[in-house]
């Protein structure tokens, strides 16, 4: 079993047998492109290109293994090889095999590659936050109707809805104030602006004689719109990527992409306007753009 | 039993205060003074209701509101009042309203 330690197939490199050799990748080169959960561009994730892409690199593989073996004495012939071929080609290799490298770089140390997707330069637009939605606990109860008879513009219609309806003019906002002492802060455009706008509400309770604290403020959904500047064939993407895409033109005449990593859903429109909703925190909003960016690229309308 | 909404008013305040003298005179008692607001409510409700047929629009930038107990509390600021015939401004309206069609009456 000395096929285990020895790979013939490190004969033109004169680095010791299973030392990491340094400068190398070390990500195995049998993973595809993404693993499916963040979108990549429709050429890398056609399921059978990378396939495609597989097979050669195993029969490379296998060409250079069966090279190397023709000088092995007396072993009984195909098994080991494909043992051999197999170890080599699994998933967890420790360097790469073979004398020709699947990825022409030069042997520099440290020069660490992304694999996830091909170098491709920003899109230049940035998502405009439009609503934030947080949520406070002022911490005692509250009775609402003295808050509505004696805040200004407060709603209270117990009937429709159990909660205060209050709203300010700066940061422009709306809050929910409910007995429990809960409150929701809903229209700023800005994280720090529903802070604020919440502490301004909290004040409003405050004076009005309620013992109100400021706790486990937390932002639970951010809201962002941008415009990549080009028309959309919705059609197309919903049949490339119809695990993320729902679109029902005659329901909704966007298309509605939930995208996993971020956990983000965007509304993907013909003119090219795209909604992002979903995030807790701006990087998300970003993040979902850089990665939807491309995809919609692919699919702009040419006519 | 109507709004007691309109016992604010100029009519509705002239009304109290005449009460308010006959009482001190003891021409009349509390409890007449009583029943007779509560004719006025439903006298000034049912005559709005069904003699009042003209129209007035008016406009202004909203200070404050206040919705409780079903009833709509506005104050406005740089109101112009317009009939066909005339214009009002006025620099600050409040105003109070009461639901239309109720099914309950105060």
């Amino acid at each position: 079993m000395d096929q285990n330690n020895s790979i013939p197939a490190f004969q033109g490199l004169a680095s010791p047998q299973g030392a990491m050799t340094p400068g190398m990748p070390i990500f195995s080169p049998m993973m595809p492109y993404g693993s499916g959960l963040t979108p990549q561009p429709v050429q890398n994730t056609n399921s059978l290109s990378i396939l495609e892409e597989q097979q050669r690199q195993q029969q490379q593989q296998q060409q250079q293994a069966q090279q190397a073996n023709t000088g092995l004495p007396g072993t009984s012939g195909q098994t080991p090889q494909l043992y051999h071929s197999q170890t080599v080609a699994g998933p967890t290799t420790t360097a790469l095999p073979g004398n020709t490298p699947l990825y022409n770089t030069p042997l520099t140390p440290m020069t660490p590659i992304t694999p996830a997707t091909p170098a491709s330069e920003s899109s230049g637009i940035v998502p405009q936050l439009q609503n934030i939605v947080s949520t406070v606990n002022l911490g005692c109860k509250l009775d609402l109707k003295t808050i509505a008879l004696r805040a200004r513009n407060a709603e209270y219609n117990p009937k429709r809805f159990a909660a205060v309806i209050m709203r300010i003019r700066e940061p422009r906002t709306t809050a929910l104030i409910f007995s429990s002492g809960k409150m929701v802060c809903t229209g700023a455009k800005s994280e720090e602006q529903s802070r604020l706008a919440a502490r301004k509400y909290a004040r409003v309770v405050q004076k009005l004689g309620f013992p109100a604290k400021f706790l486990d403020f937390k932002i639970q959904n951010m809201v962002g719109s941008c415009d990549v500047k080009f028309p959309i064939r919705l059609e197309g993407l919903v049949l490339t990527h119809q695990q993320f895409s729902s679109y029902e033109p005659e329901l909704f005449p966007g298309l509605i992409y939930r995208m996993i990593k971020p956990r983000i859903v965007l509304l993907i429109f013909v003119s090219g306007k795209v909604v992002l909703t979903g995030a807790k925190v701006r990087a998300e909003i970003y993040e979902a753009f850089e990665n939807i960016y491309p995809i919609l690229k692919g699919f702009r309308k040419t006519t | 039993m109507a709004y007691q909404l309109y016992r604010n008013t100029t009519l509705g305040n002239s009304l109290q205060e005449s009460l308010d003298e006959l009482i001190q005179t003891q021409q009349i008692t509390p409890q007449l003074a009583l029943q007779v607001l509560l004719q006025f409510d439903k006298a000034i409700n049912t005559a709005l209701a069904n003699r009042v047929r003209n129209r007035v629009n008016f406009r202004g930038s909203l200070n404050t509101y206040r919705f409780c107990d079903n009833v709509w509390t506005f104050v406005l600021n740089d109101v112009e009042f317009r009939e066909v015939t005339e214009l009002v401004k006025v620099d600050k309206v409040k105003i109070v309203a009461c639901d239309g069609k109720s099914r309950n009456y105060k």
